[in-house]
């Protein structure tokens, strides 16, 4: 392997983070990528003033509101993994305002991948059975003896545990009774025994009186679980569409790890798979991480609010997701209209140059109009481009009017790269 | 008992005895007209109350079944003796009057399913008896069009959601208009557009080249679009967003953007409580929108070579709920509308006697309003071989 370099170091920045700016690069390149390694894992806190600042938020009601918040712990950069693996149980566990219409609770279901995101599957997994907004969200509330409801038993197989194919019409019946019994009490999960099915059920060809727990060992039991949740990972963390070889053994990486979400990332992220070269740039960005990516790549001071609405704009509403089965993602997240959105925000914020961003600290301040080019992109592509790509660069460069213009226009065009949308 | 795909076809074949055959010349010249004709799809998501549409008020079942939600014969605007346009709809229902709008009774697909999800893959795809590919029937429409006229944008979606499936082709990417307005590019200078050209020039393999193409299809679109959209309107439309959305629509087509297939969606008819006060509000708004896009198509003289199609994915229980509202059904009605429609009320008008499983039936099988648009209508492939209603005048 070829020595750790610029590109190495944001790879693993902009996949188990939100991306770095050029000093943090520097320094991982300078200490190596165990050093990087631990800066990613060890920061983990979030400031105090954010935190507090919640409370009044979540008593205006408004999801936007929240989404801006969730926008902003983000952008603030404190504890990048925790926040990659919240926004990825998001997509993984989607549930949407949409229905569930209390800003309470879809925090607190955001609160509990924050909180258990990275510890062990299997009691993330029994959490989010009994999580009030997924209660309402897949109708778990209404879900009761005689009358079942087979909303989650039929998710909870198909999207959140096993993926399609592992599990019969039969096993969702027979999961909706085991679930049964489960409602909310104002704003608190609460089990109640008389609306309980309390009869023998069959799952997974399994006989017994199973409640909800006992229905979500057999899920997390059942051979299919672990390569869910493996190829979960691998997708998000390393390439899209991993072999059926590759899922397996990571599969098998999980449950020696005992299910351990953030030991089995210390190991994929030191892979050779994670660092070889089809996994580099090989995922369409999704809204979210793209508006994140830029403005902490470039140090900008871009309101969250704005940041926010523009990912909104790019097809990613933060706690709206189109459907429990979450973003599509990949070539889904590219048409014209969203082509057009992410143009248009990033111009904005490369256009934001001597306001919301300062360009020139972000590349290390270059000399002359002449030395943007390389700069700009040894930042934000350093796996380097095309000569024809330097060439455009160098020639925007030449026809600007100043330094400050060379800045806004070869930004502008890197942004707005078809290259800049690979992360 | 639902309808097996056997008495669909049944009735399918019995349905196309009554097309005319044409002679090869009338045809060919049927062809050629065909290229300039425009489809609208609109989608009702959610599952419209098809019995609060079109009521049928002569009905006794229908008062009873709705205590509370039951529309009052006063107020309907009159389709026919027995049923009558949600009083909300008076646009449409002179359109009616005038013979420009069709009003199709209980569609729907066999093997109903009561998924929202299903229900619209269903719809997009044109597939009722195998799980949805990734081509929807409009797409594919894209795709051929592409193919006769390269370089054409065949298909545009003007809404805020994302793509719907039936929208995606094999080889065409359709573009999503958000803003009304149409497509505005921002910060772009016209050197910088020139250097941002050559960026997009060079052709590759997968996702980078999937982007490239991408960008460059919404360039050139946002150019084209921004010179047409700066034309005024010959009628006033409402504020409301489906109107603007039809309003946008009909400049490009006035304005010859090119484009033969346009999609809009508009959302909230999945009223499973409170129906009332949402319902209206969305019949006027559908009413509306489709009333001043139709007048305004009339006025500028190219409603010969429009139609528009608006469905939802189906139609709602007859009996309400506890809730005030009504929860998910089956067969719905479809509108048709356009100057070159047979107007009327066509299919089996629905019987609330005769419900099955509690729901309007599935009487007339989508797919052969399908087969009308996309071959007589559009002179294209249709998507399955289930024969053409003759809606056409």
């Amino acid at each position: 392997m070829s020595r750790w370099n610029a590109a190495d170091a944001a790879h693993l920045y902009r996949r188990a983070g939100f991306g770095a700016g050029r000093e943090r690069i520097e320094r991982a390149v300078d200490r190596g990528r165990e050093t990087a390694l631990e800066d990613i894992f060890s920061r983990r806190t979030h400031e105090e003033s954010l935190v507090r600042g919640l409370r009044p938020l979540l008593a205006l009601g408004q999801i936007e509101v929240l989404a801006a918040w969730w926008m902003n712990v983000i952008l603030r950069d404190t504890a990048p993994l925790v926040e990659r693996v919240t926004l990825m149980w998001h997509n993984h566990f989607a549930t949407s305002n949409d229905k569930v219409n209390d800003v309470r609770l879809m925090h607190g279901q955001i609160q509990l991948f924050r909180d258990k995101g990275l510890g062990d599957f299997r009691e993330l997994l029994h959490a989010v059975a009994r999580d009030p907004a997924m209660l309402v969200w897949l109708d778990g509330n209404a879900n009761r003896r005689g009358q079942p409801n087979e909303n989650f038993a039929r998710e909870v197989l198909e999207l959140f545990g096993l993926g399609i194919g592992n599990y019969t019409e039969h096993d969702i019946k027979e999961a909706a009774r085991a679930f049964s019994g489960w409602g909310l009490d104002g704003r608190a999960a609460r089990f109640r025994d008389q609306y309980f099915d309390a009869g023998s059920k069959e799952i997974f060809g399994q006989r017994g009186n199973f409640d909800a727990d006992d229905a979500i060992d057999l899920i997390l039991a059942h051979p299919a679980c672990a390569r869910h949740i493996a190829r979960r990972l691998l997708t998000e963390f390393v390439l899209p569409e991993p072999t059926a070889a590759t899922v397996y053994e990571w599969a098998r990486i999980l449950q020696e790890e005992e299910w351990n979400i953030e030991r089995t990332l210390e190991r994929l992220l030191r892979s050779e798979l994670f660092a070889s070269p089809a996994a580099r740039r090989s995922r369409i960005a999704g809204p979210v991480e793209l508006v994140a990516i830029t403005v902490i790549t470039l140090g900008a001071k871009v309101p969250a609010r704005d940041a926010m609405r523009g990912a909104a704009e790019m097809g990613q509403s933060l706690f709206r997701p189109p459907s429990v089965k979450g973003w599509d993602g990949g070539r889904t997240w590219i048409h014209t209209g969203s082509w057009l959105a992410r143009h248009n925000h990033l111009t904005a914020v490369a256009r934001a140059h001597g306001e919301r961003v300062d360009l020139a600290s972000s590349y290390g301040r270059p000399a002359h109009r002449g030395q943007v080019p390389d700069a700009a992109l040894a930042l934000l592509l350093p796996e380097g481009v095309d000569p024809s790509f330097q060439e455009v660069l160098a020639r925007a460069a030449a026809e600007s009017d100043d330094l400050d213009d060379a800045l806004r226009r070869v930004t502008g065009l890197i942004l707005t790269s078809p290259e800049y949308h690979l992360v | 008992m639902a309808l097996s795909r056997r008495d669909f076809l049944a009735d399918g074949l019995r349905v196309s005895a009554l097309v005319p055959f044409l002679p090869r010349l009338a045809l060919a010249r049927r062809a050629e007209q065909a290229e300039r004709r425009v489809l609208v799809v609109l989608q009702l998501s959610g599952g419209n109350d098809g019995l609060n549409t079109v009521v049928p008020h002569v009905q006794d079942a229908y008062y009873r079944m709705r205590p509370f939600l039951g529309l009052a014969r006063g107020g309907l605007h009159a389709l026919d003796d027995a049923h009558g346009l949600h009083p909300a709809m008076g646009g449409l229902g002179e359109l009616f009057q005038e013979g420009r709008l069709a009003i199709i009774h209980g569609v729907g697909y066999p093997n109903a399913d009561r998924s929202h999800f299903r229900s619209l893959e269903v719809w997009h795809t044109a597939e009722p008896f195998a799980p949805a590919g990734e081509v929807g029937w409009l797409g594919r429409m894209a795709d051929e069009i592409a193919r006769r006229t390269p370089g054409s944008m065949p298909a545009l979606a003007v809404e805020q959601g994302n793509l719907p499936l039936s929208m995606r082709g094999r080889d065409v990417l359709a573009p999503t208009v958000r803003d009304p307005q149409g497509f505005r590019t921002q910060g772009v200078s016209e050197e910088l557009a020139a250097l941002r050209d050559e960026l997009l020039k060079a052709r590759s393999e997968g996702d980078l080249g999937f982007l490239r193409e991408a960008a460059r299809t919404t360039y050139a679109t946002a150019a084209r679009m921004s010179a047409i959209t700066s034309e005024p309107s010959a009628v006033d439309y409402p504020g409301q967003p489906l109107a603007q959305q039809l309003k946008l629509v009909a400049q490009l087509v006035q304005g010859g953007f090119g484009t033969r297939i346009f999609h809009l969606s508009i959302g909230g008819f999945d009223t499973h409580a409170r129906q009332a006060p949402v319902h209206a509000d969305r019949m006027q708004q559908v009413s509306s929108a489709l009333t001043a896009f139709q007048r305004d198509l009339q006025a500028t003289g190219v409603a010969d070579r429009v139609l528009t199609l608006a469905f939802s994915e189906f139609g709602r229980r007859a009996a309400e709920n506890a809730s005030k509202g009504t929860d998910h059904g089956q067969g719905g009605p479809v509108f048709l509308m356009g100057a070159p429609v047979q107007g009327g009320l066509h299919g089996t008008p629905p019987d609330l006697d005769e419900l099955v499983d509690g729901d309007v039936p599935n009487t007339t099988d989508f797919r052969g309003i399908y087969t009308l648009l996309e071959r007589d209508w559009m002179g294209l492939e249709p998507s399955t071989e289930v024969p053409a209603m003759p809606l056409l005048a």
